[in-house]
């Protein structure tokens, strides 16, 4: 195919341009895929560890994170109604010498398990299973996981449970049947029941019963039957919905994650268009004289379009391979921030889905191809033998321009007030974000040419006659100069956008730490903050304490989940004193009349994301599972939290106490006569606390940073995915403004045939670069700044509920601007350098 | 006699639209030229030489008459087939950009003969034996690039002429040449199209080439005038 060759020669002779388009479609891609790699292998994880620990249930019987009372079961059992029933007791133990492992503790009674998990061939027929039962502190695990811990059978495996130190003997295997039972199994620790209570310390206590009831009728009537019998404390929810309400729990965090990817995708999609556009305005003689030679519209628009399917295969494919390198990556923060926020989740390996990668792959296409597809039309469009000259081409380009502003101001007036109407939906939220960049976009050559305009008179007097030269060709070249400008302001207002956001939700987080922590010292148990509840504090611990002068006050807490059909609450019980409340941030309502509420009414408060979640306002009726069946309480008011996405319900301790059994507390607030004593009176607690529990003391700065050190964690994604951004960015500055100029190379030629030395050369084409960077960084400020408010006032907001303050950093308006610059200057050194070096009666021969 | 007629040219008016004026190339041209004429086009610049010929190939559309080649009339045809027609029955040479500079010299021939059908050893014996007429064997896989003005206009006769179209149609093809090498190109051109009995219409400000043609035909005033070859061509 002889005209295939004239369109991919021409694609060959200009190898930094397409180098460039792959690298922006490889990276672009690479994003994308890792980000889905790494959130489709999280939730496979944790789909499998649910299946794994829920096995065959259908139903399961839970009460509040304090536990279900063992008689619960026992009661069970002696109804004999509901025989497929099997108690657990789960929690997480830490691996001293293991740093990042977690093992799930799984307590279960051997010979209930039968019908539910079939994890050996020995189940439930003596052997190992059974020893379980005969030797207390017994343990199984597969062997994978003995492997990786490095134990024996028969030995002990050293285990850290909520800062104690405690052990089991591993005495055995489980074996799973399959690849998928042996990836359930993983980290996990199996025992009896009675030696799950003594090593988490739940004596007495069960994490729930699983239960197989029977299909249709039958099950409908045993149901009801079961909630009759079981006591006001215990609720029976359906097996499938605890797993969906904890995916639920990430879903937000993992969208906004795979919206951030597609930006970066958007950017690299601006690169193709850009790339090809530019390589069809090169080409316009040879298009031309192809068209005169018989060659048709349909073949000259699949040529274009077929080259951009091939730059767009290649940038895919390598897309994958730097994909499943990032996901890698990737997977270790998004693990770690489920882990910090959410619930334990142990993900190991990438699993590399069919499906993530054909997405990767379908996105990388069609992106190149939609990219493409105005490009190749324009192509198609060119007339035989180009009767138009560059000029009218320009006029035409010029003509465009209103039309350019005027739907480029109607998409942007469209989704600002798409973004006004209220709604939750996330989706939809980000499709109006993207129409307002592409209709910025449509806008910025004319701001662009309308600036330039204004700009030359400046240029001239300040650069003579070379500076005046520079803007005339940027606004002469608006076909070049418009696409490229247009694609550089989009990429630098990606990483003005998401680093702002980043930036306000820090500082807010920051100054409410400062108000919301006001007591002078924190005190909790070792715990890492997941699993159901807190372990609580001993008794005596509060009593020594209270003996240490220099305290005046010291306040309780107790941190609980509320499971049930509907999801997970997370429950705060404390004690709030007067000038504490004082550091709570209420939307609306009268802070007085709040308190009042709080502190004497059956009222609680909750935090924003709850009440968004709920659908929850101030005055509203919230009905809890309690001890003693389901109560009402009065929501107060809604306060502002950013310490859980979930949100959280906060209320008062006497009342907690009123209808729940379980007074037990698992924080201590404390304050001082004298702050400034604080960092000595850590020194006295933990002292004083040595040898009875091993707990966690922060003064009141401590806690802060360790906070913030939790939200830095929690962006670290973000901050990746915005530094891959800044990259692409780069790479489509580079690219649009190499392309620019080497299109130019005649004209160049021609000038340095007229007179001008390599020295001017090298002023005028870095002068026209740095030109177009500076302009575009200075573009991309505004639509920066709209798209960090679009993320902060509307996204945030839909994902999570949280209001935040817009905190607008000029450093990182400088850097964008300076990045732009920067790129700009080092986009214009190699065509200067390449012009500058070849005789101009050679690239005047030149095509 | 009618069958003797390739190019009818019926009342045809061409005028172009700059903005709110209409400006009127010409008006009602009536000429037919037969199978085998070499016809040569004379009138001054901006007379409207170009756009006769780019009416004549489909490359533009009249703005009212026809234009009829063989038996078909281009201006009832849609774009696309328009060039379809192009690729199969034409051929054209310009004054400058005629070969496509991403392909060899050998592949720019081949590119006529792939549009129409051709391809393989057929073809590149076609191409090879082509190039022996302009003398240019020896320079089948160099890039135009590397070609002189004079050896680019060879090659861009040969390709005009490889796929045998029944009209070419050149557009000042010696306009970029010195003298003497524009003499050696268009003696080779009128040679190769009357072995081949190829009908031509030359654009050309040369009088000295107008001594080689049959006919003469000059535009002035929007109007197409027969004039005489000069005598001395004898
Ligand atoms: N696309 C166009 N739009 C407007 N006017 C045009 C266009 N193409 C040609 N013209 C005008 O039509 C007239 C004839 O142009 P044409 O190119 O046919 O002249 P020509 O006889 O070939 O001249 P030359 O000998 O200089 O090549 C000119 O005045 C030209 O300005
Ligand atoms: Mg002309």
């Amino acid at each position: 195919m002889i005209l295939w060759r004239a369109g991919f020669r021409y694609l060959l002779r200009h190898p930094l341009q397409i180098l460039f388009a792959v690298v922006g479609v490889a990276l672009g891609v690479a994003v994308v895929v890792a980000i889905d790699l790494a959130n489709s292998s999280a939730d496979r994880a944790f789909r499998l560890s649910a299946e794994a620990v829920s096995g065959r249930a259908s139903h399961q019987i839970i009460a509040s994170s304090a536990g279900l009372p063992e008689t619960v079961y026992q009661q069970l059992r002696l109804a004999g109604k509901w025989r497929a029933s099997a108690p657990i007791v789960e929690g997480f133990a830490a691996v001293p010498g293991q740093p990042g492992l977690t093992l799930r503790i799984l307590g279960i009674d051997p010979f209930a398990e039968g019908p539910f998990r079939t994890y050996s061939p020995g189940i439930g027929r003596g052997s190992d299973f059974s020893r379980l039962l005969s030797e207390p502190g017994a343990g199984l695990m597969t062997a994978a996981t003995a492997r990786k811990l490095g134990v024996k059978n028969g030995a002990e495996l050293p285990l850290l449970i909520a800062g104690e130190e405690r052990s089991v003997t591993f005495i055995g295997l489980l074996e799973p049947r399959d690849q998928v039972g042996s990836r359930a199994l993983e980290n996990l620790l199996l025992v009896d029941i009675a030696t799950a209570q003594e090593l988490l310390g739940k004596l007495g206590r069960l994490s729930r019963i699983d239960l197989i009831l029977p299909e249709g009728d039958a099950g409908r009537r045993s149901l009801q039957q079961l909630q009759q019998f079981l006591p006001a404390g215990a609720e029976v929810i359906t097996a499938d919905r605890r797993g969906q309400s904890m995916a639920q729990m990430t879903r937000a965090f993992q969208l906004n994650l795979t919206a951030l990817s597609l930006l970066a995708l958007m950017v690299g999609m601006f690169l193709i268009y850009n790339t090809m556009t530019f390589s069809v305005l090169q080409r316009r003689p040879l298009l031309g004289a192809l068209r005169t030679l018989g060659v048709t519209r349909g073949e000259i628009f699949r040529l274009v379009l077929v080259e951009a399917v091939l730059i767009g295969l290649l940038g895919t494919l390598l897309g994958l391979m730097l994909g499943i390198l990032l996901a890698n990556g990737l997977l270790a923060l998004v693990t770690r921030t489920i882990n910090d926020l959410y619930f334990v989740l142990n993900v190991r390996s990438l699993a590399l889905t069919p499906l993530s990668l054909g997405k990767g792959v379908l996105l990388g296409l069609g992106a190149t191809v939609a990219a493409a597809f105005v490009p190749a039309l324009e192509a198609a469009r060119t007339a035989p033998r180009s009767v138009l000259s560059r000029s009218t081409i320009e006029g035409r380009q010029r003509r465009l321009l209103p039309w350019a502003v005027g739907s480029g101001c109607g998409l942007m007036l469209i989704s600002c007030a798409g973004l006004m109407i209220p709604s939750k939906s996330i989706p939809a939220s980000f499709i109006l974000m993207f129409m307002l960049i592409t209709g910025y976009a449509l806008v910025t050559p004319g701001t662009a040419v309308w600036l330039l305009r204004r700009l030359q008179p400046l240029l001239k007097r300040s650069f003579g006659m070379l500076g005046k030269m520079a803007a005339r060709n940027l606004v002469a070249g608006l076909s070049r100069t418009g696409v490229a400008t247009a694609a550089l302001v989009i990429a630098v207002a990606a990483t003005i956008g998401v680093g702002l956001m980043i930036g306000s939700f820090r500082v807010t987080v920051e100054s409410w730490l400062h108000s919301y922590l006001q007591a002078d010292i924190y005190v909790t148990t070792e715990s890492d903050g997941f699993g159901p509840g807190r372990t609580p504090l001993k008794k005596e611990l509060l009593e020594r304490f209270q003996e240490i002068p220099g305290i005046e006050r010291i306040t309780r807490a107790r941190h609980l989940k509320l499971e049930s059909q509907d999801g997970i609450s997370e429950l705060f019980v404390a004690e709030i004193p007067p000038a504490s409340f004082a550091g709570y941030w209420f939307a609306e309502g009268d802070r007085q009349q709040i308190y009042q509420a709080f502190s004497s009414a059956e009222a609680v408060i909750v935090s924003e994301p709850y009440a968004y979640r709920r659908n929850l306002q101030r005055g509203d009726l919230l009905t809890l599972r309690t001890d003693q069946g389901e109560k009402q309480f009065r929501i107060a008011g809604v306060f502002t939290d950013y310490g859980s996405d979930q949100g959280r319900i906060t209320m008062r301790r006497q009342l907690y106490e009123k209808y729940w059994q379980e007074p037990q507390t698992d924080a201590l607030g404390i304050y001082l006569s004298d702050s400034a004593a604080s960092a000595d009176l850590v020194q006295q607690l933990s002292r004083a606390a040595a040898d009875i529990q091993q707990l966690v003391i922060y003064s009141n700065q401590d806690l802060r940073e360790a906070s913030l050190a939790t939200f830095d964690r929690t962006f670290a994604v973000t901050s990746v995915l915005r530094l891959l951004a800044v990259l692409v960015a780069f790479v489509g500055i580079l690219n649009a403004l190499m392309a620019m100029q080497i299109e130019r190379s005649r004209e160049l030629a021609i000038l340095r045939a007229g007179g001008l030395t390599p020295q001017q050369l090298w002023t005028l084409v870095t002068g026209e670069t740095g030109l177009i960077g500076l302009l575009a960084g200075l573009l991309a400020v505004p639509l920066g700044i709209a798209q960090a408010l679009v993320l902060i006032l509307v996204i945030n907001r839909r994902s999570f509920g949280w209001s935040m303050q817009i905190a607008i950093d000029p450093l990182i308006l400088l850097q964008a601007v300076l990045l732009a610059f920067g790129a700009a200057l080092l986009a214009g050194l190699y065509p200067a350098w390449r012009m500058a070096r070849t005789q101009p009666a050679l690239a005047l021969r030149e095509e | 006699m009618m069958n003797d007629t390739l190019v009818r040219i019926d009342n045809l008016s061409k005028s172009f639209r700059e903005g709110d004026t209409e400006r009127v190339i010409f008006r009602e041209l009536r000429v037919i030229i037969r199978q085998g004429e070499f016809v040569v086009l004379l009138g001054r610049s901006g007379s409207g030489k170009s756009t006769l010929l780019n009416l004549l190939s489909g490359i533009d559309q009249p703005t009212s008459g026809a234009v009829i080649i063989g038996q078909q009339n281009l201006t009832g045809l849609s774009e696309h087939q328009r060039t379809l027609f192009r690729r199969e029955h034409i051929g054209f040479i310009f004054q400058f950009y005629n070969l496509i500079p991403t392909l060899t010299v050998m592949e720019n021939l081949l590119l006529p003969l792939e549009l129409i059908g051709t391809a393989g050893a057929e073809a590149e014996r076609q191409a090879r034996d082509m190039l022996g007429e302009v003398e240019l064997a020896d320079r089948a896989d160099s890039y135009p690039d590397r070609l002189s003005g004079g050896e680019q206009q060879r090659v861009a006769i040969a390709r005009a002429l490889i796929h045998r179209p029944q009209l070419l149609l050149a557009d000042e093809p010696t306009g970029n040449l010195d003298a003497e090498t524009g003499q050696q190109v268009l003696a080779l051109l009128s040679r190769l199209a009357r072995e081949n009995r190829m009908t031509t219409l030359m654009v050309t400000h040369s009088l000295d080439v107008a001594r080689l043609a049959d006919r003469i035909l000059t535009i002035r005033d929007g109007q197409l005038r027969e004039d005489d070859v000069p005598k001395d061509r004898l």
